[in-house]
């Protein structure tokens, strides 16, 4: 699925990444730097934003990149009619979510305006200092009108397809391989490698196998090969912003009660979960990740059963009597069942509480959590935009994604107040409270520990450097 | 014959309508929807592309709608993958595996039948040869495919480099996956054609053929194949049809761009638009292998035609 506005996975994301680029991108650090733009400015009321365009990029058909084409594409994203999932990035938009739900018709009002070829103009409906963030990524991606609307649905395949970034498409085999060939005109400067081929491989150890017989140079490793691999010189880790938490349902009892959830929280010795799992998983207290502003390993509950069985007697559960029977609900797979089982162990031994496990479905497992929220359960988290707001957002009161049930006015502020503080030391003090409430306070999740990606990377392989967003930019890449 | 095959043909409308409406009522019993995940979509997002799938209408609007679609030949848009209708997918997938199942297919014919009729013949005089054959064909039918595709791939292709472990990018790459998805077949028609062949060997007319001084290769191959053959086209009609609609194992460890992986994450996805689809393209194959199934019959067996 190639088409920016639409497109969610993450294969169809890297390959976007490398034959588009937008306003602003990425650097390795995850700073947003100038791509297209080659600067912003933004007023004193932080609210709106003036992109000022490169005049030197260029469509793969000849055509100059112009600040309507991010219009177009910003309008187009929003459009209800296109039904686009990561429509909400664009949310911070004058009028964007009133545009997108249909109660606003007119697209005009929207606050984006290309006030002439190389000048984007942003109105925010509220100062958002992580906005040049926002624009980094693929959805926000200028389009060509009149290249959509000459081939509609099929406006991506290789042949109608235009791009400005260091690859063109050159074949597509749906759900299988993509070739892209360089760019010789891109503004930046051709890049090294001529021609890039991705394989859509289903089965990890498939992939491997063909890695190991040479037909690939790059792979992700499934979790099993990883003890076998970790020692090879070609493997390569590297931390992601993606975050593996259980949720307490904070409605049902035992758990309505916080002492029980900080007892469960300070019950389990989290060093285990890089053990079991060997992918060199980061054990985590807090729920900001490693590599995002604001991070701060120091907050959350430690390990400290003595204490944990303190507050379980303080809440009239002592030495686990009386503690109704409780089922902590996962999704299927090998590595949440291994999480599960550890966890089970731990509040066994440490707080003397049988815990039951139940494991669903995916999907059955997603309409549990939202139509009878167990009172124990598994997610996940990743970054859509490195900043600290996007993993702490997630548990305000009027959050979709708080499945938790929980809701504590404080926190709703302090997030709130750090999304329009310019100040980052500001910010941090905001974020650092936020997350005391939410780790060792209230307690509605528990956060265990932060993925990291496992790869096998050929040692002529030369300047391969994903970030922690799993963003890899093969305009750096060569082979010697 | 003509009026037989159209005869045959009108009755499977009704049998492809009752494959559609009970996979339209299983797959919307099961919980989840196509478009829940991690990421819970704001109820406006949520709104729109409900709107758009037409899965904000009432059930049974959406059956009639898809019923009404599907007699215009529109198997509707993918939900996973937008942008592409089902009948897209249908048609890149579905090559690779009809060429994939046919290989397979022709290959555990001439490995089945040989075998079988080998194994009959020399039972008499050179038992090792049939002792071997039938104790391959109990591993062929006893070991799951996968489990021979992975030994396969690390024989011929890790050790040995003989063939590409995996990926569809010529004929090469089509031997391990069709070899794995032969071999169980191929193991059942063995022992179904020894057993076959053994018995008819034993009928008076071919000992009528024998002392009418017949070659030994017509006896065998012109009369006694052709009556021995009949329980391996009973077998192969329903064996075709679900081997050029792909296997989601085999398809999935060789990472070939089959029509197999569809019938597993379709569901999974819960793209109901294309569960929907190769659900009734498997349907369709079925009644047509049955259908060929009979004519050929018919062709064997001058007493079904009389029928």
């Amino acid at each position: 699925m190639l088409d920016w506005n639409l497109a969610t996975d993450s294969i169809s994301i890297r390959v976007i990444e490398n034959i588009m680029e937008g306003l602003t991108q990425f650097d390795q650090d995850l700073n947003p730097v100038p791509a297209v733009a080659k600067g912003w400015k933004v007023s004193d009321d932080g609210r709106t934003y003036i992109f000022d365009l490169r005049e030197t990029v260029y469509w793969s058909d000849g055509k100059r990149v112009t600040a309507q084409d991010f219009e177009y594409g910003w309008k187009r994203l929003l459009d209800p009619a296109t039904a686009s999932q990561y429509a909400y990035f664009l949310y911070d938009v004058d009028n964007a979510s009133e545009y997108n739900s249909g109660q606003l018709k007119d697209p005009s009002l929207l606050g984006v305006k290309a006030l002439n070829d190389t000048t984007l103009q942003v109105r925010l409906r509220r100062p958002v200092v992580y906005f040049p963030s926002i624009t980094a990524f693929t959805a926000t991606f200028p389009l060509r009108k009149d290249i959509v609307e000459r081939y509609g649905d099929r406006w991506t395949e290789p042949g109608n397809i235009v791009t400005n970034g260091p690859f063109t498409l050159r074949e597509w085999r749906h759900e299988y391989s993509l070739t892209l060939a360089a760019n010789k005109d891109y503004f930046g400067g051709r890049p090294r490698l001529d021609a890039v081929r991705f394989y859509v491989i289903g089965e990890s150890t498939t992939a491997l196998t063909l890695y190991e017989t040479g037909g690939l140079d790059i792979v992700s490793l499934p979790p099993l090969a990883i003890p076998s691999y970790k020692n090879h010189r070609e493997y390569v880790q590297h931390p992601l912003l993606r975050g593996y938490y259980y949720g307490f349902n904070v409605e049902k009892p035992p758990f309505n009660d916080n002492r029980v959830r900080q007892a469960f929280s300070m019950a389990i010795d989290r060093k285990a979960f890089p053990e079991i799992l060997k992918g060199g998983e980061l054990p985590a207290t807090s729920w900001i990740p490693e590599g995002m502003p604001a991070y701060n390993p120091s907050v959350g509950l430690r390990f400290n059963p003595d204490g944990a069985r303190a507050l379980l007697k303080e809440a009239g559960y002592a030495g686990g009597a009386g503690f109704p029977a409780v089922t902590a609900v996962f999704s299927t797979n090998p590595e949440n069942l291994l999480i599960a089982q550890n966890l089970q162990a731990q509040w066994k031994k440490n707080l003397n509480i049988n815990v039951m496990l139940d494991n669903q479905e995916w999907k059955v497992f997603l309409k549990t959590l939202q139509n009878n929220t167990p009172p124990v359960f598994r997610l996940g988290w990743g970054a859509d935009y490195p900043d600290p707001d996007n993993f702490m957002n997630l548990f305000t009161s009027n959050s979709g994604n708080n499945r938790t049930h929980w809701k504590n006015r404080e926190y709703d502020r302090l997030v709130e107040a750090a999304v329009v503080e310019q100040d980052m030391d500001g910010r941090k003090k905001l974020y650092d409270r936020a997350q005391i409430i939410l780790t060792e306070e209230d307690v509605p999740i528990m956060p265990l520990f932060q993925n990291v990606q496992n790869l096998m990377v050929k040692p002529y392989v030369k300047g391969f450097r994903p970030n922690a967003m799993d963003i890899i930019h093969l305009k750096d890449v060569w082979i010697e | 014959m003509l009026k037989f095959i159209l005869k045959r043909l009108l009755w499977g409308i009704p049998v492809l309508w009752a494959v559609a409406t009970i996979t339209f009522i299983i797959m919307h019993i099961v919980p989840g929807g196509p478009f829940d995940e991690e990421k819970q979509l704001p109820p406006e997002i949520m709104a729109n592309i409900e709107q758009k799938y037409y899965l904000d209408r009432p059930l049974s609007e959406q059956y009639i709608l898809y019923l009404w679609n599907l007699l215009k030949g529109d198997l509707g848009p993918s939900y996973k993958y937008p942008g592409r209708t089902v009948s897209d997918i249908i048609t890149d997938t579905f090559p690779a595996s009809i060429e994939l199942g046919l290989l397979a297919f022709i290959l555990s014919l001439l490995i089945g039948v040989g075998a079988g009729i080998i194994s009959a013949i020399s039972r008499e005089q050179n038992t090792w040869v049939d002792k071997t054959s039938m104790m391959l064909a109990i591993g062929g039918v006893s070991i799951p495919h996968f489990v021979l595709a992975t030994l396969l791939i690390l024989i011929l292709s890790h050790t040995f480099r003989v063939f590409p472990p995996a990926l569809w990018e010529g004929w090469q790459y089509a031997i391990l996956p069709a070899l794995s998805l032969a071999a169980a077949p191929a193991a059942y028609m063995a022992r179904v054609m020894r057993a076959s062949f053994m018995s008819i060997l034993k009928e008076d007319y071919l000992r009528t053929c024998y002392a009418k001084g017949l070659p030994v290769r017509s006896i065998l191959f012109k009369h006694a194949l052709k009556n021995a053959i009949t329980p391996i086209v009973t077998f192969s009609g329903p064996l075709l049809a679900g081997l050029i609609t792909g296997s989601f194992v085999i398809e999935y460890i060789f990472s070939i761009p089959g029509m197999g992986k569809y019938f597993v994450t379709a569901v999974i996805n819960r793209d109901y638009p294309l569960i929907m689809g190769v659900t009734i393209v498997y349907a369709v194959m079925i009644v047509l292998a049955n259908l060929i199934v009979d004519i050929l019959y018919s062709l064997l067996d001058p007493r079904v035609r009389q029928r």
